[in-house]
């Protein structure tokens, strides 16, 4: 076999900004590990559930097709909500008609995204729970959830009060905006939590 | 690094210059595949709205061409974006991918899926008109949205059973 040297552009490995949130969050993985998550991590993989998961090769695979699914539903239900509240899209229907159509498919989507994430979990407990990505990504996914309630029931509120005339404030559609870009940070931290030194 | 001299095509691409910058960065490959999921996602999310309407399932309450007008540009700017980054994924692994058979599968698929949306486009949807506001569409209508559906699920899969198989085949 011939071998040549290669010129390669180095630029990938010497990305400062990246140096900087890989050391930040191994500091914080560092402290997780003085915790009591990694005994209760290390318990989890004893269980018959975890030893089923990691036994059986397509078992985690097949949790992932449901986690990704289910964030489809969910995010495309919100996605379909939000560009109705920017008026964008069925604005042959009312916003209450709307939030009926999509909202449930949030919430349901959403249950499955927890059911088969804690599968996830339970297959490889310490990747999951000894490392900072997946605590961050959790916090995000708790304010994501409590901003949804809060901002789905508001909108519906004043839209069923405003009747035919409805449009959404800028805070509303500002608001919008914002829960999208918390859904895309939570998918960013659940494809870093595979990549993340732990 | 020293890499062996590429002996056919896909090691060519793989060793090219862009290949290689993307296999040895440390964020490059995670960022783009973050990235691909977040346009698969969208994908599957307004094909789902789709699919369902089509299949009368679900937004009855409007025409399937207002739902189609309401999703179809989202489904589009998700599946560019997803195919632009899942090129980049490819390059840096291609001759991987190559023997991969679920890789093959997945790009076999997507044939399929267009050639289900393409008679969809140009052969069911000529009669439009005459199921529009229909609330149960006619049984070739669901049949594209079934197929549809069905194959997308298992691109999914193929997509996650390529990130647990990649170098397991030579």
């Amino acid at each position: 076999m011939h071998l040549a040297m290669r010129q390669v552009p180095d630029w990938g490995n010497s990305c400062l900004m990246f140096d900087l949130i890989f050391d930040f969050l191994f500091s914080i993985t560092d402290w997780l590990r003085t915790t009591v998550l990694l005994d209760f991590a290390f318990w989890i993989t004893e269980t018959s559930l975890s030893l089923f998961m990691v036994t059986n090769f397509w078992m985690v695979p097949i949790a992932q097709v449901f986690h990704i699914l289910a964030i489809g539903a969910a995010f495309g239900a919100t996605l379909m909500f939000t560009l109705r509240v920017h008026g964008k899209a069925a604005t042959d229907l009312s916003l209450e008609q709307v939030a009926g159509r999509y909202v449930p498919w949030i919430w349901y989507g959403l249950l499955v995204i927890v059911l088969s994430g804690l599968l996830m979990i339970t297959a490889e407990p310490i990747r999951n729970m000894v490392n900072a990505v997946f605590w961050i990504k959790m916090l995000v996914l708790l304010v994501t959830v409590f901003l949804s309630l809060g901002f789905i029931k508001s909108v519906r509120t004043k839209a069923a009060a405003s009747g035919a005339a409805w449009a959404a404030s800028s805070g509303a559609k500002t608001t919008s905006i914002l829960l999208i870009v918390l859904w895309l940070f939570i998918m960013l931290c659940g494809r870093w939590i595979a990549y993340v030194p732990v | 690094m020293i890499y062996p001299e590429p002996t056919n095509i896909w090691e060519s691409i793989q060793y090219s210059p862009m290949g290689l910058s993307i296999a040895e960065s440390l964020w490059a490959f995670p960022m783009i595949e973050t990235v691909h999921v977040m346009a698969l996602v969208t994908v599957i999310g307004t094909i789902l709205v789709m699919d369902l309407r089509m299949l009368g399932k679900a937004s009855t309450n409007q025409a399937v061409t207002q739902v189609s007008a309401d999703t179809l540009k989202w489904t589009w700017l998700g599946f560019v974006v997803a195919a632009i980054t899942g090129t980049l994924l490819f390059i840096s692994k291609a001759s991987s991918y190559m023997i991969n058979p679920y890789f093959l599968t997945k790009m076999g698929l997507f044939v399929v899926v267009g050639l289900n949306m393409l008679y969809f486009h140009f052969v069911t949807y000529k009669t439009v008109d005459q199921w529009d506001s229909s609330a149960s569409p006619p049984q070739a209508v669901k049949t594209a949205a079934i197929i549809s559906l069905l194959i997308w699920i298992v691109i999914v899969f193929c997509g996650r059973a390529i990130g647990f198989t990649l170098g397991i085949y030579y």
